[in-house]
Order: C-alpha cells, then sequence, then structure tokens
C-alpha cells in the first residue's frame, strides 16, 4: 500500500525551486519513479509531497554547449542511448543508458534519477566518471556546479540538499577517434542489477601510436564512483605492453580493495574486475 | 503548478484506447490501478508490482511503460494504449492471432504484456531482427512458454 501524499507537478524549474525551500525537508522529487515507486509501495519512505519533474521541459533535453554537451536531468535513458549527439560525443553515456534494465525502465528512468539515488550500481555513473561529468545542482534563485563525484558520501547516500535539485549533468564531448568500452556482469543480460560495472574510453594520437588519454571507471565494487587514476596515469604516454596492461589492471582490483575492503565477493570479484578492465584495453587498442 | 491534494480526488484527462477521458484520482495511485480499478480494464495484468516482470506494460505515447511504476497524475494529457486497444474478439490484432497460431499463449498472464510490447517494437522497427525481439522482450517474463514461440509469433507476422 502507497502512503499518502500530495502530489505536485511545477510548471517551471523556478517553481519546482521555490517548492523545494519552503517544503524540501518534507518532499522527494520525483522523475521517473522506477526507484522511488517501489520504496513508497514498500513503505520505506513516508513523504508529505512528491514534487513531479517530469514534465518541466528545461530537463528534458541534450543540448550541444561547445566542447561540452548539457543533458537534462530528467531526460530519459531512452532519450540518451538515442542521442545523435550523445553518440557522437559521449557514446559510453549512450551504451551505458542502453543497458540500463528494460525498454519499459528506460522509458521511464532518468539519468538524473540514476545519479541522485546513488546506488553503487548505476550504470550511466562509471560512464559519466570517465566522462568528467559535472552536475548543476538549482536552489531557489542560485545554482553551484559540482564534479560529480563530490555529491556521493557512501552508498545510497549524497550530500545534496533537501532544497537543492540536480537540474543538469554535463560531460566533457571526447576528441574524433576517441574509443570507448562499456562493460557490465549480471546475472542476465537485461533487468538485472550490475555486480560489477565500468567504463573505459582512450584516445591516441595516431593508430598505434601512445596512449595520449585514457580514463577507467569501475561500478557496482566500491561504495561511490572512482576513477583509477594510478591505473591511468601508468598507461598515458605509453605504447602498453601486456605486463604494463596487467599491471595497469591489478591496480584497478587493488583499488576496490582500499575502498569496500574484503567481503564474501572477493576472491571472485578481485581478479574478475581487473580481467574485464584489461578486456577493455587490450579490446581498444585493436579495434578499429 | 498543479497539486493532487492528500485524500482528494482531483481530475485527470487522458487518452485510453483512442477514447477521451476524464476521471478522478487520487494522489497516491498508479496508472496500472486506474486502469484495473476506475476503468474495468483487466486485461493489464499486475505481477511483481516493482517493474521486474512486465506484466502491466502499455503503451504510453506509443512507448512501452511499466504501469506498476507510473503515478496516475503521470497519465494527464498522455495516450495510453492497453490489451483493450489493441483488437477486438472480432478482429484480432495481426500480432494477437499469431500469438494463437504460433501457441504463444499458455496460461496468458504475460501475453497482455508481451503484445504490446511486441507492438511498440514494431512500431519504431518494422522488420527487426531475432536479437532485436528479444532486446525488446527483455522487460516481459513468461514462465510458460521458454519464449521461443513468442518469438516466432512476432517473426511470422514481419514476414506477413
Amino acid at each position: 500500500m502507497f502512503p499518502e501524499f500530495e502530489y505536485i507537478i511545477p510548471s517551471d524549474l523556478p517553481e519546482a525551486c521555490n517548492f523545494l525551500e519552503d517544503h524540501g525537508s518534507e518532499t522527494k522529487i520525483i522523475a521517473g519513479g522506477t526507484d522511488l515507486v517501489v520504496s513508497l509501495r514498500r513503505g520505506e519512505m513516508k513523504p508529505r509531497f512528491l514534487l513531479d519533474i517530469s514534465s518541466l521541459k528545461e530537463l528534458c533535453q541534450i543540448e550541444d554547449a561547445g566542447d561540452r554537451v548539457v543533458v537534462g536531468a530528467a531526460c530519459t535513458h531512452t532519450q540518451i542511448a538515442e542521442s545523435t549527439l550523445l553518440k557522437e560525443y559521449g557514446g559510453v553515456l549512450s551504451e551505458a543508458s542502453g543497458w540500463v534494465a528494460s525498454r519499459q525502465i528506460r522509458n521511464l528512468g532518468t539519468i538524473g534519477g540514476n545519479i541522485v539515488n546513488a546506488s553503487p550500481a548505476a550504470d550511466t555513473v562509471p560512464a559519466l566518471m570517465v566522462l568528467n561529468g559535472q552536475l548543476k545542482i538549482v536552489t531557489k534563485g542560485n545554482h553551484r556546479q559540482v564534479p560529480l563525484p563530490e555529491i556521493y558520501v557512501g552508498s545510497y547516500q549524497t550530500n545534496i540538499k533537501p532544497w537543492e535539485l540536480v537540474s543538469h549533468i554535463i560531460i566533457d564531448k571526447i576528441p574524433e577517434g576517441a574509443k570507448h568500452h562499456f562493460f557490465r556482469v549480471a546475472r542476465r543480460k537485461a533487468m538485472a542489477i550490475a555486480r560489477i560495472n565500468g567504463a573505459v574510453i582512450l584516445w591516441r594520437k595516431k593508430d598505434n601510436g601512445p596512449i595520449e588519454e585514457i580514463r577507467i571507471s569501475v561500478g557496482s565494487v566500491t561504495p561511490i564512483p572512482c576513477r583509477v587514476t594510478e591505473a591511468e596515469n601508468l598507461l598515458i604516454g605509453t605504447i602498453p605492453s601486456e605486463e604494463l596492461i596487467e599491471k595497469a589492471c591489478r591496480m584497478v582490483g587493488r583499488r576496490m580493495m582500499d575502498l569496500s575492503g574484503v567481503r564474501k565477493s572477493t576472491e571472485y570479484k578481485q581478479p574478475v574486475v581487473g580481467a574485464l578492465v584489461r578486456r577493455a584495453i587490450e579490446h581498444l587498442l585493436t579495434k578499429g | 503548478m498543479k497539486k493532487f491534494g492528500i485524500r482528494e480526488k482531483s481530475s485527470i484527462t487522458f487518452w485510453i484506447n483512442g477514447a477521451r477521458r476524464t476521471i478522478e484520482i487520487l494522489p497516491n495511485t498508479t496508472l496500472l490501478t486506474v486502469l484495473r480499478y476506475d476503468l474495468g480494464l483487466t486485461g493489464t495484468k499486475q505481477g511483481c508490482g516493482i517493474g521486474e516482470c512486465g506484466a502491466c506494460t502499455v503503451l504510453m505515447d506509443g512507448e512501452p511503460v511499466n504501469a506498476c511504476l507510473v503515478m496516475a497524475a503521470k497519465a494527464e494529457g498522455k495516450e495510453i494504449l492497453t490489451i483493450e486497444g489493441l483488437g477486438s474478439r472480432e478482429r484480432l490484432d495481426p500480432l494477437q492471432k499469431a500469438f494463437v497460431d504460433h501457441g504463444a499463449v499458455q496460461c496468458g498472464f504475460c501475453t497482455p504484456g508481451m503484445l504490446v510490447a511486441a507492438k511498440a517494437l514494431l512500431d519504431r522497427t518494422p522488420k527487426p531482427s531475432r536479437e532485436e525481439i528479444k532486446a525488446a522482450l527483455a522487460g516481459n517474463l513468461c514462465r510458460c512458454t521458454g519464449y521461443q514461440q513468442i518469438i516466432d509469433a512476432i517473426e511470422a507476422v514481419i514476414k506477413g
């Protein structure tokens, strides 16, 4: 059974911000509802208000902004998976959104929801991490912009205040010729929550030349999102040998241990997360 | 700003299977409840209630969604298609006919969701590959058929 609440549909973003300013602490923001409605039905939360931001036009657009792409927080995974702009400049994000759950869920679930729900297994988060994702967070009459990882304080926990609203996600365009790979291990390909996921992008000045830039992020295996910068730094500027890639991938497993400690699944996940990153890098180095 | 007050009935207007309807809803109601209990459209099933099984799939503005996860207020101004709007007893939709012909229906619980999900697929991709069919139905569980007959039925419609 659902708890009782008022359902508010603001007509524009300032109206939504005004509402949060007055009632933020008693309000849950709803966009697609694919996580929230389940929690409500289970009685895990009893907000006095639901504030539905899914029809705010300014939050539903994907825009070209020079060397950045600005994605409205209420864009659905289907929109992101099918956006020609994102496929060109942030293909790894389109791919990640395309892996979320099922068509039904992708038609409802939004990127903003995926981010603020703060599930360690969120599929879009590793993709956003390698695209240097930033969040625009708005309040009544003000806004701030922060790098994505700064909002996370733990599993399912963010430092976003009740009167704040994530309005946009800003990513760096990746240069032409950059290659990306998104990977995901789960009980089945569709629907199941990822046990391990991650994203790697890299580019080189010329084919078979040294790696100019590589960015590695793994998800699901750490409480908060992470980039494995020590592994990235080891590979940047090199034409990596198998041994060097292997060494970088061991760093990925070590980073997981540092952030998550030893858990029941460590014996499996530590070698597997490294192997997945190794395969991703090898694939990107040989592809095209 | 539109407000649906606690324990108050507020009206929403939407299109259901081609007909414009205005109904009174409570704020803490899902589209699925409205369809089944207010409109008597019990073809759409309630399965898991958490968006995993797809039995409650309906089309909202032509795209499949889990009606159990859609708060009713979100239906305002939308076009909803349920299994009742796909074909009629006298004139089955080609998908429905193919499901019957290929034994794609056993207990029948997943069938309405499967059919509307398949309808949305063929509307956006008239000639999908077998892999594309599987991907499009990944959010619809069937515990009887093993899926092969369902996919065969959809392929038969594509071939005409």
